[in-house]
């Protein structure tokens, strides 16, 4: 069950509690909602080359949790009145895009490519919560409840690409850092528009 | 307001930010929006001290703040509520400013803490009625939570909110022409369209709106067309009870309706053509194969 322990109350109420960041916050959930759904297509697009091979059953159970973190994210959005990233049919195809583009090169094409993006999601996790901290851990105990649970479920991800020779792709280096190049280009344009 | 503050129009500030019922406010209370008012708790603003006319201001025991201590932004949002009952008469103007100010026992060059154009008067306006039609929404949801009011389908639902909104202008119909013309100078954009998006949203959010794609800046772009181009036909409307309006708005959101529904069934009827085609390819292909076995 996806991040269980995040209860979604109503923005009235949340208001009404003296208040929280709500530039800061909007931020962080329209990104995190667009990198999950950018996730999603990832998957997708890796599965749909991918999904009769031998690590179609991996794949598949880590899209299955993406699904989930979607999931809640929409929830997220909709309690917080967040306004969802005007280029998410932009992330739409390119995500597809990315992700049957790296299981075209073969499993370990397709690993390599979580590998990079889960180790960018993570490191992006991880900065929100240190934000969230600095503002106000009790007021924003949930939120980072849930953006802790998803970072480790992501780092997971990015283990589980290691362990399935992400490393031996050719030309891993090189397609890393184009990767997560165009991860913080995404994240830093989901943030503002 | 979406929590941005525009340092030149203060009174609009003022609206956006007072969630503090003073006692010595006459109007509503702008209580209840607190959903948008997450930047400016009150307990953070800091008021400037402003000894004026009938309104000592002192501290009270131990240096709190009494009810009667008031800042700046408190009292123009004071003058510019009073100068709205002289806006039919004056217009959008400094006089009608002026005028309100005489009402509150001070000086008619308070009219200077403005433009003269009138801009932060109908910015304040416009704030003001998009609180109240906050409230209202935010009522009607109570009520059909507690089970004692049905649920709107969501064309009443936008219909009655767009006409609840629209009738606030019916007072002031004669000179609101001349306030949109101001609401469209370019100094003034950005805080018009902040309102009028934020106005756009707000219903939504109570018509049970809860799209996280695409779909969310559609509904506000189609609802926004829907709004503004009812606004125009309402200045121009001589109808009795500006029925004529009514129909329009009518009209127009049944439209956005049929929109939506057209726009659904041409991608499910587009779906089912290609898995028609899919189908048959795989039928062909299926055909030619057994013809090659044998």
């Amino acid at each position: 069950a996806p991040g269980g322990g995040a209860a979604l109350r109503p923005c009235s109420t949340r208001g009404a509690q003296g208040g929280i960041n709500k530039p800061v916050i909007d931020r962080i959930i329209r990104v995190d909602h667009a990198g999950e759904y950018g996730a999603n297509r990832i998957y997708a697009g890796q599965m749909a080359v991918l999904g009769r091979s031998s690590v179609g059953p991996v794949i598949q159970q880590m899209w299955n949790q993406e699904k989930a973190h979607l999931r809640k994210f929409n929830e997220l959005m909709v309690a917080y009145r967040v306004r969802p990233t005007v280029l998410l049919p932009f992330w739409n195809v390119a995500g597809f895009v990315l992700g049957a583009g790296s299981a075209l090169l073969g499993k370990k094409g397709a690993m390599a490519c979580t590998v990079a993006v889960e180790e960018s999601i993570s490191e992006h996790y991880n900065n929100q919560i240190r934000t969230l901290i600095e503002e106000d851990p009790d007021k924003y105990k949930e939120l980072l409840q849930v953006i802790k649970q998803f970072r480790d479920e992501e780092q997971e991800h990015h283990d589980i690409g290691l362990e399935h020779d992400a490393e031996a792709t050719p030309a891993y280096s090189v397609l890393k850092t184009a990767i997560q190049l165009g991860c913080k280009a995404a994240i830093f344009l989901s943030e503002r528009i | 307001v979406r929590c941005q503050q525009y340092p030149p129009l203060r009174a609009l500030q003022a609206s956006a930010v007072l969630g503090r019922a003073s006692d010595e406010h006459k109007k509503e209370p702008l209580a209840s929006s607190s959903q948008q008012h997450f930047d400016s708790p009150p307990a953070g603003h800091q008021p400037e001290e402003k000894p004026q006319g009938p309104h000592p201001s002192y501290t009270g025991q131990g240096g709190q703040e009494s009810e009667d201590y008031e800042s700046e932004e408190q009292l123009q949002h004071r003058i510019l509520t009073a100068a709205l009952e002289f806006v039919p008469e004056h217009g959008w103007t400094a006089e009608a400013i002026a005028e309100g100010a005489k009402t509150l026992g001070l000086s008619v060059a308070a009219a200077g803490l403005f433009h003269s154009d009138g801009s932060e008067l109908i910015l304040h306006f416009v704030s003001e009625c998009n609180t109240k039609l906050s409230k209202l929404l935010k009522k009607e949801q109570k009520l059909v939570q507690l089970g004692e009011a049905e649920k709107k389908p969501i064309d009443e639902f936008l219909r009655d909110a767009v006409e609840a909104r629209l009738r606030m202008l019916i007072p002031y119909i004669e000179k609101w022409p001349q306030a949109l013309s101001v609401l469209l100078l370019p100094r003034n954009i950005p805080s018009s369209l902040n309102l009028l998006t934020s106005m756009i949203d707000d219903i939504w959010h109570y018509a049970g709106d809860q799209s996280t794609d695409f779909n969310w800046y559609t509904r506000r772009a189609v609802l926004t067309g829907i709004y503004n181009t009812t606004e125009l036909v309402m200045m121009q409307d001589s109808s009795p009870g500006f029925q004529d309006t009514w129909r329009f708005l009518e009209n127009r959101v049944a439209d956005a309706m049929a929109m939506s529904s057209t726009a659904s069934q041409v991608q499910s009827t587009g779906e089912a053509v290609v898995q028609g085609l899919m189908g048959a390819a795989v039928t062909v292909s299926n055909a030619e194969t057994s013809r090659a076995v044998r």
